[in-house]
């Protein structure tokens, strides 16, 4: 597909095409049973999504009670190193529906890295619990001008009344970016004192 | 609500009238009338007639829709002047800009990348939002904390957290907000709410909402592709999680990805569950449960249903259907069931059971009376010198976005769902209370501001 900004209608692949293109070799690659879990480590961009289809369902149809046994299988697939980004920010975003505190030790080395901080916030700022919100305290130190920002709104969302003297001092350090301190003096706002 | 309209001196009360151009008031109104954080309010809104008194805007995304907004407003001349026109596509913005440069005749008129330069151009009093659903929380946050008015396309917010901090921050600042759910200043959906309302069809026994779908099929898989020269992909993002450029994943089409909009729920379905909870009179509430069954794409780009079925249940018993028929192909409907007969209303035609409804329907002076709008940016025009509610206002299009939202919500998690509409929090569902925010990308949030 041309890179074109034009709004003419663009050729639409035939199904029985995309069967042979991108992702499905996912399916080849053994001759066992394909695991969705781990196939969703690998996922990438454009690629063949059916076996994230397939997690996603099982997540949002799961009873609370089997939640951890989710949330176990989700921190062990993310823990894979052939993780892809699209594969993070998908397991991310399923964390985000049925993460507890197991999942912050999991979340708070990918919070530390600029590159992963926004899939890590993902699931951190929607889990329950001080757990979530202490990793996002923490990280405001090791995050640089954008990702902080980002991780100031996460505080914000949270209502965390704990982050006010982090954001109070963020405010006010001119060595900060506009955005940086925009956006804690605009927290502050949102956030109660307690 | 009884506007007065456009060229109206009694819109200006004596006090406010004599404010000179230069001199500007400020005000916050909260939601219990005080006065706190300063905003601008400039003098030109309170009277008419000198060029410095038209009402000046900014319009903040400008592709289809907003090119369409752009065409009416450029009929509004003598009292309307558009000053900025933003989008992060160069082509789109500069083409707009010289549209309106040429049709003014001046050079009064910029292109902007950045929303927040716009919004920060003090002689603008208003803007219209017209960006993919996932920038308008954070266009028009930005906007209202600049002592903006707002006209912001349907959807309001793409989730229920967003939604809730618009409607809050406007208060908060006292801002004029109309939502782009523009049948309600249709004669016929105002006819059709009192109408209804005065037990016009008797009990009234259920509401079903017919939305097409347009979702094309663009594939099962698809290819990163350069960015267009002159598109800031980035920027056009924003909030979004990150993914590469695609042509298919960009205008238009973002509609159909779910980290962009909630696909034809939002975007067709706003309008007719728009109505539905305004004849049910649920502008500042909502359904008590929900259920809803969607086909959703197992592969692909595009993330948002195929097929919608969703039932809402309101607190008297009403329930609300809204379904994808592709029979309506495009004329989205809402209908009325009632011991009387029913109603089938929509923007292109009205029918009914019988005759004679249609005419009780539209006759006048009904014993139930509602507000009423002829135009809906005059609507917004004349509100924005009053200070008085738009005919949209920001509660009621929070409510109608959260109603498309639940629906949304409620095909996802495939059960039904009890909701709390004063709370606007669900009942005995920590996931779907999950859902009703999504964190948003780097550097982007709900307080996200400039020092």
């Amino acid at each position: 597909m041309a890179a074109s900004k034009s709004t003419s209608p663009q050729p639409i692949q035939p199904l029985d095409a995309e069967r042979s293109v991108r992702g499905a070799s996912h399916l080849n690659r053994t001759a066992q049973t394909p695991d969705p879990w781990k196939l969703c480590a690998t996922l990438e961009y454009g690629s063949d999504r059916t076996f994230a289809t397939t997690v996603e369902k099982l997540v949002t149809q799961t009873a609370p009670r089997d939640w951890p046994k989710i949330e176990e299988q989700l921190i062990g697939t993310l823990a894979l190193p052939e993780c892809t980004e699209a594969g993070r920010a998908f397991l991310c975003r399923m964390l985000a529906l049925v993460g507890s505190a197991k999942s912050v030790p999991a979340l708070t080395t990918l919070i530390r890295n600029p590159k992963t901080a926004d899939a890590a916030r993902t699931a951190l700022e929607i889990i329950p619990g001080p757990e979530a919100g202490a990793a996002l305290r923490d990280a405001l130190a090791s995050l640089p001008g954008n990702a902080k920002a980002g991780l100031i709104g996460s505080l914000a969302a949270r209502r965390d009344a704990a982050a006010r003297p982090a954001l109070t001092s963020l405010k006010n350090q001119t060595a900060e970016s506009a955005i940086v301190r925009g956006t804690a003096a605009r927290a502050l706002e949102t956030i109660p004192l307690s | 609500m009884n506007h007065p309209g456009l060229g109206s001196e009694s819109a200006a009360s004596p006090a406010v009238a004599t404010l000179s151009r230069r001199r500007f008031l400020h005000v916050s109104s909260t939601a219990t009338a005080a006065f706190a954080a300063p905003q601008v309010i400039t003098s030109r809104l309170f009277g008419q007639g000198a060029p410095s008194n038209r009402i000046t805007l900014g319009l903040i995304g400008a592709g289809n829709i907003g090119v369409a907004h752009l065409d009416t407003l450029l009929g509004y001349q003598d009292t309307v002047r558009v000053l900025g026109v933003c989008d992060v596509d160069r082509e789109r913005r500069e083409s707009a800009a010289v549209r309106i440069n040429h049709e003014y005749g001046s050079n009064d008129c910029r292109p902007y990348a950045d929303f927040r330069e716009l919004n920060r151009r003090r002689e603008i009093d208003a803007v219209l939002i017209c960006t993919p659903d996932h920038w308008h929380a954070l266009t028009a946050l930005d906007a209202i904390r600049q002592g903006k008015d707002l006209y912001v396309e349907k959807p309001l917010t793409l989730t229920i957290a967003e939604g809730r901090a618009l409607v809050d921050e406007a208060r908060k600042y006292g801002r004029v907000v109309q939502h782009g759910t523009w049948q309600r200043s249709m004669k016929r959906f105002h006819d059709l709410v009192e109408f209804v309302r005065d037990g016009g069809l008797g009990k009234l026994h259920y509401v079903e909402c017919l939305i097409g779908a347009n979702n094309r099929h663009v594939g099962a898989t698809w290819q990163p592709e350069a960015v267009p020269e002159g598109l800031d992909w980035d920027m056009w993002l924003g909030p979004a999680p990150w993914r590469p450029y695609t042509f298919y994943g960009c205008h238009y089409n973002f509609r159909f990805i779910a980290e962009n909009a909630s696909g034809q729920m939002t975007n067709l379905g706003a309008h007719c569950l728009d109505i539905g909870q305004w004849v049910l009179d649920m502008d500042r509430s909502g359904p008590v449960e929900i259920e809803g069954h969607g086909d959703y794409p197992t592969s692909g780009l595009f993330t948002t249903p195929t097929r919608i079925d969703v039932t809402f249940r309101y607190a008297s018993g009403v329930p609300m259907y809204c379904r994808t028929d592709l029979t309506v192909n495009g004329n989205n409907t809402s209908r009325f069931f009632g011991e009387r007969g029913w109603l089938d209303i929509g923007y292109s035609k009205m029918s009914a059971s019988d005759p004679n409804l249609l005419r009780a329907m539209q006759a006048p002076n009904k014993r139930v009376q509602v507000p009423s709008s002829k135009n809906h940016y005059e609507d917004f025009f004349a509100a924005m010198r009053t200070r008085q509610r738009t005919i949209a206002d920001a509660e009621t299009a929070h409510r109608t976005t959260t109603i498309c939202n639940l629906g949304q919500i409620a095909m996802a998690l495939g059960r039904k769902l009890r909701w709390n509409p004063e709370r606007e929090e669900f009942v005995g569902d920590e996931m779907a209370n999950r859902l009703r925010s999504r964190p948003m990308r780097a550097p982007w949030s709900l307080v996200h501001d400039l020092a």
